[in-house]
């Protein structure tokens, strides 16, 4: 008997507080239809899972405008779309093998024709801010590009490139990085080749699109944390709310990010990054600022802003949209088989081995 | 704004009320009261913060007498560190542990016990914690790391210290996984104030352990965290993978908070750390002593 | 649609711009222009993993003894978000691979330049093929958006 009143009691009990909670989270709703949903400590709920794919560049080209008129884009956009479809078609199955001296393709490409275009997943649109289809991600400097680097960071990054090494390997191979020693070690290889940070910056700070594919960043949102779970290369990044950066003895891969509230805006700063993160060739003492704004019930607006007195002459800002996507995220598995990386060592290796032979 | 407000004051009043009467009656009729953790934003146990477990699953999920390394090789008088590790002397040794495993025992197939055996001779070329490869559920929960929780109404994301791995907790069941992946895919659910779960997809490179437990790409693990104290997680995962076992088998331990005023997660980018392990003979000048 | 002279300046600059000069990596360090391949054989292992499917093919020699072949496919991902699962791969399906091999010629390893089927449609593409949903079903649906 007691035991059945403890049972009807506590739920009950429970019932009253469900229904409460309910009740709260619905006339926390309320109000201005232009509000964004609010979390329970009051704060915009900028959850979800954000697609950053855009065709918009982080620099605007030399001689285009800021922005595109609704018939520019639609027709670049259609373009795109029409290289897409190209890709897609079927070609011959008894078709023979590529042209031996490679088949010109340029780029990442690297002469021998990368893979096929269904793989991609680089963007379809620009990216829309307050109306405008911007042409660059930069929007200060007013031109739309990168500030210059400073001498000293011209000095540093020129240092790094001409490391002294014994290779004398000369080669007209157009598909070979021409950096002295771009192949001696694992650590002179990018840090995506690595498995170590997805290229592009695409965790970052600041999270920029790769044009590739995998631009899926998830936010999660606590009170004390807000995490960016970013796709590639599986890292999460853990903004810690109104809390003291790390000592400066503490140096991180995305560095060290504490996020406050300025009004309905996300702030979060990041500083303590490592010698080897070098976001464009930045130093050690690297600060961005970012700031993330609901501006849409799918929408947020990122814009970010680059300080690094040793690299560059004056800070510079970037902003994109962050449509959300129904979408999940898969595991991005990258050093677990990473062949790559070894077939571009054992590349290098064997071209030495064959050259030393031919003497 | 007010209204808001008066919503809090409800849900504090509520709840409050609630648990005075479940604890004024619960202790009358003769039953401990079970603990009740603090609601997040999702209306469930709050299990947002740093977490780690404290124990030597890691090296063995089963209970085991301290050993001298975890590569052995046959001595005059039993068995003595292989000569990789020999120079680390203690260090290399595998500490003590009380097994985690529900009645210490994993029933494997016969076939499959041969497999374990076989591991734990070439546990340093087979161990993948050795490449620093993702450990895999639920090996992730116990390696000697913390990992982080971010749960709000409608995500759940656990953040593992060791090589950044990361499980998002789907909340809605998407289906079967479309790959085989080396975290698996997870489903969470509530079960009362029970989180509960379901991992599946499964791909058969991980490990339960340095001890040369292992599974098949069947492997289904099922996992509860429940809060008993304002600092523990009760632990359990049952797992299910009948090409390996025999019957399904459950591992249990505490999870800990971190309760450091400044706990957070640090880089453990161990993928630098094994590149000259797994690339160094391809530098153009190996490293040489 | 016509593509006016200005507009199709600003695109090509922009479409220009948006290719990054630095991928994931540059395929050049890793495969040789000197040694294309035709391959054409039945898959016998697929390695879902980023940034790099890796498809393992059976190739026959002209000696009649067959030797397995690894083909550097792209990212998985996102052909997941479009429906593709392990079944849209399987072992025993048969493919027609053109590209070149590994600078490391020992290896028995090649990019996939073009991945097809014997018929020469590409693959994942929604259309049939050994295991793949009937002609024009979309393999996406049904799977639906779980949030």
């Amino acid at each position: 008997m007691r035991r059945r009143l403890l049972t009807v009691t506590g739920v009950v009990g429970l019932s009253i507080a469900v229904l409460a909670v309910a009740a709260a989270r619905v006339s926390g709703q309320g109000g201005k239809p232009s509000s964004p949903p609010r979390m329970p400590d009051g704060h915009p709920d900028l959850q979800g899972t954000y697609d950053l794919a855009t065709l918009t560049p982080l620099e605007r080209p030399a001689g285009a405008t800021a922005v595109l008129t609704a018939d520019e884009a639609a027709r670049l956009e259609a373009g795109v779309a029409a290289r897409n479809e190209a890709g897609a078609r079927p070609i011959s199955g008894s078709r023979a093998a590529p042209p031996k001296g490679g088949d010109g393709s340029a780029g990442a490409a690297g002469n021998v024709g990368g893979y096929n275009n269904f793989w991609l997943d680089g963007g379809t649109s620009y990216t829309i801010v307050n109306g405008e289809r911007r042409t660059s991600l930069v929007v200060d400097p007013p031109d739309g590009r990168v500030p210059a680097f400073t001498p000293a960071a011209q000095k540093r990054v020129a240092a790094l490139q001409a490391r002294p090494t014994s290779d004398a390997t000369q080669s007209n191979d157009p598909g070979l990085e021409t950096a002295p020693g771009a192949y001696d070690d694992p650590e002179r290889r990018p840090l995506g080749e690595r498995c170590l940070l997805g290229f592009g910056s695409t965790s970052g700070p600041p999270a920029l699109p790769n044009y590739f594919y995998n631009n899926l960043h998830k936010i999660v949102q606590t009170p004390t944390a807000v995490m960016i779970l970013n796709e590639m290369v599986h890292d999460a990044r853990i903004v810690r709310m109104n809390a003291q950066h790390l000592p400066p003895t503490v140096r991180k891969w995305m560095g060290d990010s504490v996020g406050r509230w300025d009004g309905d805006t996300l702030v979060v700063d990041t500083t303590n990054f490592t010698e080897q993160t070098r976001f464009r060739g930045a130093s050690r003492d690297l600060r961005v600022v970012e700031r993330f704004t609901r501006v849409g019930p799918r929408t947020l607006l990122y814009r970010f802003t680059i300080e690094d007195a040793a690299t560059w002459t004056r800070p510079w800002t970037g902003e994109f949209a962050w449509p959300a996507t129904d979408e999940l995220l898969y595991e991005y598995a990258c050093h677990e088989a990473n062949y790559a990386l070894e077939n571009v060592l054992r590349g290098a290796r064997r071209r030495e081995a064959d050259a030393a032979a031919s003497k | 704004m007010w209204s808001g407000v008066r919503g809090a004051v409800t849900v504090v009043v509520a709840a409050a009320v609630g648990v005075v009467i479940a604890t004024v009656v619960m202790p009358v009729s003769g039953q401990a009261p079970a603990y009740r953790a603090a609601r997040g934003a999702d209306g469930r146990p709050d299990l947002n913060g740093i977490w780690q477990a404290l124990n030597e699953a890691n090296f063995d999920i089963q209970t085991h007498m301290a050993r001298p390394a975890m590569a052995l090789r046959t001595g005059p008088y039993g068995p003595l560190p292989a000569a990789p590790v020999l120079a680390l002397g203690a260090v290399g040794a595998v500490p003590p542990g009380l097994g985690v495993v529900e009645g210490d025992e994993i029933p494997y197939r016969p076939e499959a016990l041969a497999t374990k055996q076989k591991n734990q001779e070439n546990w340093l070329t087979s161990d993948p914690e050795i490449k620093c490869y993702l450990p895999g559920v639920p090996r992730a929960t116990y390696l000697p790391h913390p990992f982080q929780v971010l749960q709000s109404a409608s995500a759940i994301v656990m953040v593992y210290q060791y090589a950044g791995a990361v499980r998002d907790i789907y909340l809605k069941d998407p289906g079967p996984a479309p790959v085989d992946s080396w975290m698996g895919q997870s489903v969470g659910r509530w079960e009362g104030d029970t989180l509960v779960v379901d991992v599946t997809g499964f791909n058969d490179r991980t490990w339960f352990d340095r001890a040369g437990n292992f599974h098949s790409e069947a492997l289904h693990v099922v996992e509860r965290y429940t809060r008993t104290g304002p600092d523990v997680i009760a632990y359990e995962a049952t797992i299910e993978d009948p090409k390996t076992f025999t019957r399904p088998w459950t591992m249990r331990m505490p999870l800990y908070r971190r309760q450091e005023a400044n706990a957070q997660l640090m880089d453990f980018k161990c993928v630098e750390f094994v590149e000259e392990l797994m690339y160094g003979q391809w530098r153009k000048t190996p490293v040489r002593d | 649609m016509r593509v006016t002279c200005a507009t199709a300046a600003i695109g090509a600059l922009l479409l220009g711009a948006a290719s990054p000069a630095a991928a994931h990596h540059a395929f050049g360090g890793e495969f040789d222009a000197n040694r294309p391949i035709l391959l054409r054989g039945p898959i016998v292992k697929v390695e879902w993993v980023n940034p790099h499917t890796w498809i393992h093919i059976e190739v026959k020699k002209a000696d009649g003894t067959t030797e397995v072949w690894m083909i550097e496919g792209g990212s998985p991902n996102s052909l997941l978000r479009r429906g593709v699962t392990r079944e849209s791969l399987q072992i025993g399906t048969e493919l027609v691979v053109d590209g070149y091999q590994a600078r490391d010629y020992t290896l028995k390893r090649a990019n996939g330049r073009n991945v097809t089927y014997p018929d020469g449609r590409k693959l994942f593409l929604g259309s049939s093929g050994t295991g793949a949903p009937s002609d024009g079903a979309d393999p996406a649906a049904g799977r639906g958006a779980p949030r």
